[in-house]
């Protein structure tokens, strides 16, 4: 090991540990003991005593899960570190103690950025240094103007941030100096350790699963910063000024202005585990920063991939999938059982929110349903997504390579284990499907009547697997039945006399049996087997466009209409552990393709549509291709993936990467 | 904005700078419309103002923000040219042999 890497070493090591040292104790007093009765020495001393102090003191609260330890992003720079306050809860003779965690939100930009920056200067330098890769114009300038933008959308979502810092006027200017420079010192420490890392970068894309690299206490994504500073810098170049891009870039411009002034309301959206990937708030200055900031991760993407697609690497980037899946199950195991832990990897990690508290990731319901276990992940079916990707990649490359080594088996056991603790049961059929078709289209000199046998076989297990997730006794209820599920479930949640404009079209659409309404039934009953009636019918209970926004959207995510506008009845969130538990909530649509339908509206996103199946045929007959995409397009249109950060740029990268280079061939 | 404005909000149009530290038998009258803040020494002393005369003579006289939030400011400004300081570096590393050695 290189000398420079055990001082890399020992300085993370320092960083991770050193911050929750910081006492103010008296000489002489220890932290004490917290029991049910008695938590008074923390509300008698906040801010004294350090993480440390209480462990020793609380030992038990390592390892015990009734401690719930919480971070305080409004707590003083003074208090970083120590335990703010201590709360003890009873419910259901269980008491629970939650231990708030003072990190300072100024302290956080800085303290996550330097680690997050320090963990990535492990990835390879580039042999040759002096041959760039990637090519910076006006790079200070760039610099300054990605600086700015951020520390515009803090002024843009003050609503959010008054709740996450301790000191700030968000009226004054001056206030804002300081996190400008923090940007402006992070940007570009991180952006000249990417390009000094080019040429092996993008083959360890799947650890964008592992750090999401969310600050805590923003709605910022550190690693956005970077695309955002490349999509700056594609516009400085002509390299990619194609005729389809000037064409993208003039559409996106008008629908822009149109989304920009057509935010005259202000609505507030509750992020939840969509922070650092939509606003916080429906308002003209927010919606102008996300249409910046969704524009330019577009360009970003496209320039990173412009100029470093030729770097991919299959058998480097399927060995990260496999690493990353073993860490993720790992890491997020520990965290399940270990509630210090559970923080750590919630700030270290840059986690959307902590990490599953279930210990037991094999658990069932008294009904005896699979509970899903999603990990460190914010989602279970996202994280379901992920192994599921790592399965395939993993198979191809076995099938290619006819060789396993320890990676590989560690890799697809883990990707399995994860699957089945996710129970994403849509991406165990996708993935068994893919599998079984993929080996029979293995040899492509099939005799008919082998073909023939084949396919039937294909048709038979894929029937059976559909029975077995969706459940026979669902295929006995009427047509009718199904397709008027969603438009049921929409009814059921409509507010006394108020009415979606969505809905009040679907409800005359469905009174004189229009076309329209037969369209909307089929969709329905894919809602229903995809057990989507109720999400998906809370949505259209609630989307409320006018003529011009049902065509072209209302802006890149921006939640805040949608869920602002229209009162509907109160939506409740049942999770089954030992028994049933409801809390109320505002149920996310559960559909990229309709949170994408409420930021673009349905002409681009047809267009959309119609792109990715011209993707689709442009590359028949790389049926390795197909099979991905098709797992990808399913995944999205029946789940949130896209309204996260890390699916939404790895999907798009490896949708980029694969179409380019592996056009009519196979790319294992 | 001014530590004045600050703590004791916005200069009144009428606002007319008294010489009260030369007359100690100055009263300071309560202004209704004006709502009690409280001032704070080094020490950590309190004291509630009821006008913004009061309040501006109080704060002239050294009397300011709780020892917290003077803390808070505090550290603040030390982070704040801690990364201007490293700013200074990374810009000009290239011209710093010794940073630029550790820097790779």
């Amino acid at each position: 090991m290189e000398l420079k890497h055990i001082f890399k070493a020992f300085l993370i090591v320092l960083l991770l540990t050193l911050p929750w040292f910081n006492s103010q104790l008296d000489n002489g007093v220890a932290a004490a003991k917290v029991s049910q009765e008695n938590v008074q020495f923390y509300e008698i001393n906040p801010c004294k005593a350090s993480l440390f102090d209480f462990l020793k003191a609380n030992s038990e609260s390592i390892y015990q899960d009734h401690f719930k330890f919480r971070f305080d992003n409004k707590s003083s720079i003074k208090c970083f570190g120590r335990v703010t306050g201590v709360t003890v809860s009873t419910s259901n003779l269980t008491t629970a103690f939650y231990i708030s965690l003072g990190t300072n939100s100024f302290i956080n930009l800085l303290f996550q950025g330097f680690i997050w920056i320090i963990l990535f200067s492990f990835i390879p330098k580039n042999k040759d240094q002096n041959n760039k890769k990637i090519e910076l114009r006006l790079h200070n300038l760039t610099l300054v103007l990605v600086s700015y933008l951020f520390t515009f959308s803090i002024y843009s979502e003050s609503k959010f941030y008054e709740k996450n810092f301790y000191i700030f006027d968000f009226y004054d200017i001056d206030s804002y100096i300081p996190i400008f420079f923090s940007f402006l010192l992070l940007l570009k420490i991180f952006v000249e350790s990417f390009t000094e890392r080019s040429d092996v970068v993008i083959n360890y894309l799947p650890y964008l699963f592992l750090f999401s690299a969310l600050f805590s206490g923003f709605n910022i994504n550190f690693l956005s910063m970077l695309f955002i500073y490349f999509g700056i810098q594609s516009l400085f170049f002509s390299k990619d000024s194609t005729l389809l891009n000037k064409t993208f870039n003039k559409v996106f411009l008008i629908l822009s202005i149109w989304w920009i002034f057509n935010s005259t309301g202000s609505y507030s959206f509750n992020l939840t585990k969509f922070r650092g990937f939509s606003s916080s708030i429906y308002e003209f200055n927010a919606n102008l920063f996300w249409v910046i900031y969704f524009f330019l991760l577009l360009k970003g993407i496209q320039f990173i991939y412009i100029n470093l697609k030729e770097k991919f690497n299959i058998d480097s980037f399927t060995q990260n999938l496999s690493i990353t899946s073993s860490a993720l199950l790992l890491i997020s195991y520990i965290g399940s059982n270990f509630p210090i832990i559970n923080f750590f990897n919630y700030y270290f990690l840059g986690l959307q929110r902590l990490g599953v508290e279930l210990q037991n990731p094999f658990l069932f319901d008294e009904y005896s349903v699979k509970i899903a276990w999603r990990g460190i992940s914010p989602s279970a079916e996202t994280i379901g997504e992920f192994y599921g990707i790592c399965l395939i990649f993993l198979l191809f490359n076995i099938v290619k390579t006819q060789k396993l080594n320890f990676l590989k088996i560690t890799g697809t056991l883990s990707s399995a284990l994860g699957l089945y603790f996710s129970d994403n049961r849509t991406v165990i059929v996708l993935v068994f499907s893919i599998i079984i078709i993929y080996l029979f289209l293995l040899n492509n000199e099939f005799q008919f009547k082998k073909k023939f046998i084949g396919s039937f076989l294909i048709f038979f297990l894929f029937l059976s697997l559909i029975l077995l997730t969706v459940g026979s006794s669902n295929f006995t209820l009427s047509y009718q039945f199904v397709s008027e599920s969603l438009i049921r479930k929409a009814n059921d949640y409509q507010f006394d006399s108020i009415y979606s404009s969505y809905l009040t079209l679907l409800n005359n659409n469905f009174e004189n049996s229009t076309f329209y309404s037969y369209f909307f039934s089929f969709f329905s009953s894919i809602a229903y087997f995809l057990n989507r009636s109720e999400m998906w019918g809370v949505f259209f209970s609630r989307y409320n466009p006018t003529f011009m926004e049902f065509l072209f959207g209302s802006g890149p995510l921006n939640f805040g209409q949608l869920y602002g506008e229209v009162v509907i009845n109160k939506t409740e969130y049942c999770i089954l552990t030992t028994k049933f538990i409801c809390t109320e909530t505002f149920l996310l649509p559960h559909s990229s393709f309709l949170s994408y339908l409420l930021f673009f509206g349905i002409v681009p996103l047809t267009l959309l549509v119609l792109t990715f199946l011209l993707f689709l045929y442009k590359n028949r007959k790389n049926y390795q291709f197909v099979l991905i995409s098709t797992y990808l397009f399913i995944n999205i249109f029946k789940n949130d993936s896209l309204n996260y950060f890390t699916p939404f740029c790895f999907y798009a990268f490896i949708m980029l990467i694969l179409n380019s280079r592996f056009r009519s061939k196979k790319f294992y | 904005m001014s530590l004045v404005t600050d703590l004791c909000g916005e200069y009144p149009d009428s606002f007319i700078k008294l010489d009260i530290s030369n007359n100690p038998n100055y009263v300071f009258e309560n202004d209704s419309s004006y709502s009690m803040r409280a001032l704070f020494d080094l020490e950590g002393n309190k004291v509630f103002v009821n006008s913004f005369v009061e309040c501006e003579h109080y704060v002239s006289g050294g009397w300011g923000f709780s020892p917290d939030i003077m803390n808070e400011i505090f550290f603040q400004d030390i982070l704040f040219y801690g990364i201007l300081l490293l700013l200074f570096l990374s810009f000009f590393k290239s011209k710093l042999k010794f940073i630029q050695k550790l820097w790779n």
